[in-house]
């Protein structure tokens, strides 16, 4: 992409988001949505392919319907109470409707279709913004709301994504799928404490972004697309085969790894609020999720995938792709457990 | 401890620093040696004030479990050295790396004091030995012996995960040594049969409990030697371990809700031995036997008497040797045929007279006879089910029986009878297996002399 496009289109991204972030008034937290969904489309379309008009046509459809619903619960709020303002969101009306609306963006069930179809169609660098960067805005205005929020539903919608993206991720091979249903399992599990303790909601994107940014790097490294073009990454960068695996683990929340640090808060969290069958029933389904990763593992680095005997042993040339901060990203997103009495610092 | 964990982690960079051809020897002799570190631990006090640290502590029950992990660890290396010499150096740097990650873990689990540290490190023991299992296996099975391993373990202790942090809440603390002072003994709901349910059904997985067995059998028949050695030998242990822990603080809802897994353990105690007698796989032998001995281990935690808890402790460590001695010994036949078959290798006798000494012993030892410390636990155990009910003699007489008929079965069949014309021109008994046969029995006649260092803290 032309250069000049590439940097407007980023920054019209960026302060969408921020612009989110940082407002009080229903109007310009939509604005900021607008903007950032707008800004967004021609990264998703990059490849000029119909698969990748088809998935950014999906992400339009879906965003804008939800900043719709968005403008519509504000505006139900306004004719209740007459405030603009965010902490009023008092009328469970427009609660419910706001909860709909920025789950929708999230991409939580049962809002979730249109996640792997569109992170399918898009190339791995879009796919990682869309997975971690969109999160980022509508989190953050449910982190504001959060007081507000109707328990029930968030709690249902929860443990179904939770189902969802264990479930809806056992059948993939095409690695962008798998990050999708991942995305939607671990939003579940991020939105489950949030009516308990947000800060574990937080803890959990803290985490979850480092390790998703991780695996995608290490899929741009190999610019493999399927489980079967990565099971052949021992031929080129054997090494990566170990981080691979390790990221998978961590990412399936398995101790003594990372990504076991957010679980373990949200459970306990739910625990202390006398919650004790959702996290049992979260912490089970979670081991669908560890199922496809351990497969990915398995074909990567556990075992000499057949169909990769029928390639020639390469050349092992010097990593000529940018690999900017990878250890670094590793180590955060697989090494960090014993730091976690340090987490207190996000109170 | 930590004069015990430090020079475990630095064996890593020994391991990777190490030249080709001076692998094996570092590492076999660097972890013999902190195995003798551990030996002052069993200078144990008997008002249990072996507290080290506020992380670290060693009791009288922990203490040979961890005696049993260090011992070990030069065990397995001593015995992988065989399958491994083609491979490239940063493999079998790799490999032994992972043995030693295992062993890192194992002995924290065992001298930890909170219990959601001993929580992690049991979780995380699990994926060393999922990588070494399935990496390094032999067959095709083994891919999903792994992920059978891995989920019926994982499947089990998320509830213990949530039932541990309820605790923690409700009661202020898991620190073990504040544990033993918590017994509850006022009325009782009915959710607290789902706590204890959530508790044990983790350790009961991974002792494994007759209906949750059927990780095992793949489990050790797919893996390498010292993934064997250290499932047999330690991991299972963990489960009594826990379990052992956790009883103190979970009576009286102990009394009614052990009954279907005292029926379980007895039934299936019966079953696998007489599985045993006609398996024509060795190793499936041998995990089988596992099963019911641990079977015993489970009935005695269970029923929670002093005489029952000190069989299961002794128990844990005799099985823990004689089955590792077990698959090493069927792993010196799998060196040699290449099969698993036990009729592929008969009437070794005649060829390798040492190696079946080695054998006599062992299956002497896995049979009880007196006066080994196997016959202690096994003789412990029995009598104090007696005191609980009399019926079940019966049913453990016979296991006793069954348990004397596959081993012999077992010696018969390898040892004894004509060879086949095959198996004439086999290689000799190295020393290395020789001196790896002895060290696992030198430990198990000699604790015969004096048994109280592993009978657990109720002695």
């Amino acid at each position: 992409m032309n250069p000049l496009t590439l940097s407007l289109v980023l920054t019209t991204m960026i302060s969408g988001t921020l612009i989110v972030m940082t407002s009080s008034h229903w109007f310009m937290i939509w604005v900021g949505f607008e903007m950032n969904m707008l800004a967004i489309i021609p990264l998703l379309t990059k490849e000029h392919n119909p698969r990748s008009t088809e998935a950014a046509t999906k992400y339009f459809l879906t965003q804008a319907t939800a900043s719709m619903l968005l403008m519509m619960a504000a505006i139900t709020n306004l004719l209740y109470t007459g405030h603009w303002s965010i902490m009023k969101l008092i009328n469970p009306t427009a609660s419910i409707m706001m909860t709909m609306a920025l789950t929708m963006k999230l991409g939580l069930s049962p809002f979730h279709f249109w996640v792997p179809e569109v992170t399918q169609g898009i190339p791995l660098m879009s796919g990682l913004i869309l997975l971690t960067w969109q999160k980022l805005a509508p989190l953050s205005v449910l982190y504001m709301i959060m007081p507000l929020i109707n328990m029930n539903i968030l709690l249902i919608m929860s443990l179904m994504s939770i189902a969802i993206g264990g479930w809806g991720g056992l059948n993939q091979t095409q690695l962008r799928k798998i990050m999708a249903y991942s995305s939607i399992a671990h939003m579940g599990w991020m939105l489950a404490v949030l009516t308990y303790n947000p800060t574990m909601t937080l803890l959990n994107l803290y985490l979850y972004i480092p390790m998703t940014v991780t695996t995608f790097m290490l899929l741009m490294i190999n610019s493999t697309t399927t489980t079967t073009s990565l099971s052949h990454t021992y031929n080129k960068l054997p090494l990566i085969t170990t981080l691979i695996l390790i990221t998978m683990l961590s990412l399936g929340g398995l101790p003594p790894l990372t990504g076991f640090l957010p679980k373990w808060a949200i459970i306990q969290e739910m625990t202390k609020n006398s919650s004790i069958i959702m996290p049992t029933l979260m912490a089970l389904l979670a081991l669908l999720n560890l199922y496809f990763y351990t497969r990915i593992t398995y074909t990567t680095s556990l075992t000499m995938f057949p169909t990769a005997n029928n390639m020639k042993i390469k050349w092992q040339f010097k990593n000529s792709k940018q690999t900017m901060s990878l250890p670094l990203m590793i180590t955060i997103s697989t090494l960090t457990l014993p730091l976690a009495p340090m987490m207190m610092i996000l109170d | 401890m930590l004069k015990i964990i430090i020079p475990t982690v630095m064996l890593i960079p020994l391991t990777w620093l190490s030249k080709s051809n001076m692998l094996w020897i570092n590492s076999t002799m660097y972890s013999l040696m902190i195995s003798m570190t551990c030996l002052p631990l069993m200078n144990q006090f008997c008002d249990n004030s072996l507290n080290l640290s506020m992380l670290f502590f060693s009791d009288s029950l922990s203490t040979p479990l961890l005696m049993l992990t260090t011992w070990l660890l030069p065990l397995m290396i001593i015995a992988s050295q065989h399958h491994m010499p083609k491979e490239p150096p940063t493999r079998k740097k790799l490999y032994i790396t992972m043995m030693i990650l295992l062993q890192i873990f194992l002995i924290m689990t065992f001298s930890a004091t909170e219990l959601i540290m001993f929580y992690i490190l049991f979780e995380a023991t699990l994926v060393p030995t999922l990588i070494m299992i399935t990496r390094w296996g032999g067959q095709t099975e083994r891919l999903n012996a792994g992920i059978y391993f891995l989920f019926y373990t994982l499947a089990g202790s998320l509830p213990l995960l949530v039932a541990l942090i309820y605790t923690q809440t409700t009661l202020g603390s898991l620190n073990l040594l504040l544990a033993q002072y918590w017994i509850d003994s006022s009325t009782h709901i009915w959710g607290d049969s789902l706590l204890w349910l959530a508790y044990m059904m983790a350790f009961m997985v991974k002792m494994p409990l007759y209906g949750l067995h059927l990780w095992l059998p793949k489990a050790h028949v797919e893996a390498p030697i010292a993934g064997s050695m250290v499932l047999a030998a330690i991991l299972l242990k963990l489960g009594g371990y826990g379990m052992l822990r956790i009883t103190m603080m979970l009576s009286p809802t102990i009394n009614f809700m052990a009954y279907p897994f005292m029926m379980l353990s007895l039934w299936g105690m019966v079953m696998t031995s007489s599985i045993c007698l006609r398996q024509t796989d060795l190793k499936s032998l041998i995990a089988y036997s596992s099963v019911s001995h641990m079977a015993l281990v489970i009935m005695a935690i269970l029923i929670q008497s002093p005489w029952s808890f000190m069989g299961a402790t002794a128990l844990m460590i005799a099985h823990g040797l004689t089955s590792s001695l077990l698959f090493c010994l069927a792993n010196s036949n799998y060196e040699r045929t290449h099969s698993r078959t036990m009729i592929l290798a008969r009437g070794l006798q005649m060829i390798l007279p040492l190696m079946a000494a080695w054998w006599l012993l062992a299956s002497l030892t896995n049979l009880a006879l007196p006066p080994s410390i196997n016959l202690i636990g096994e003789l412990f155990v029995t009598v104090s089910m007696f005191s609980w009910s009399n019926f079940s003699i019966i049913l453990l007489g016979i296991n006793i029986i069954i348990t004397a008929l596959y081993t012999l079965y077992m010696l018969i069949m390898t040892q004894r009878g004509k060879y086949t014309y095959h198996i004439h021109n086999i290689k000799p008994s190295f020393t290395r297996e020789n001196t790896l046969m002895s060290l696992h029995l030198v430990p198990l006649l000699l604790l015969m002399i004096s048994p109280k260092i592993i009978l657990g803290t109720t002695y």
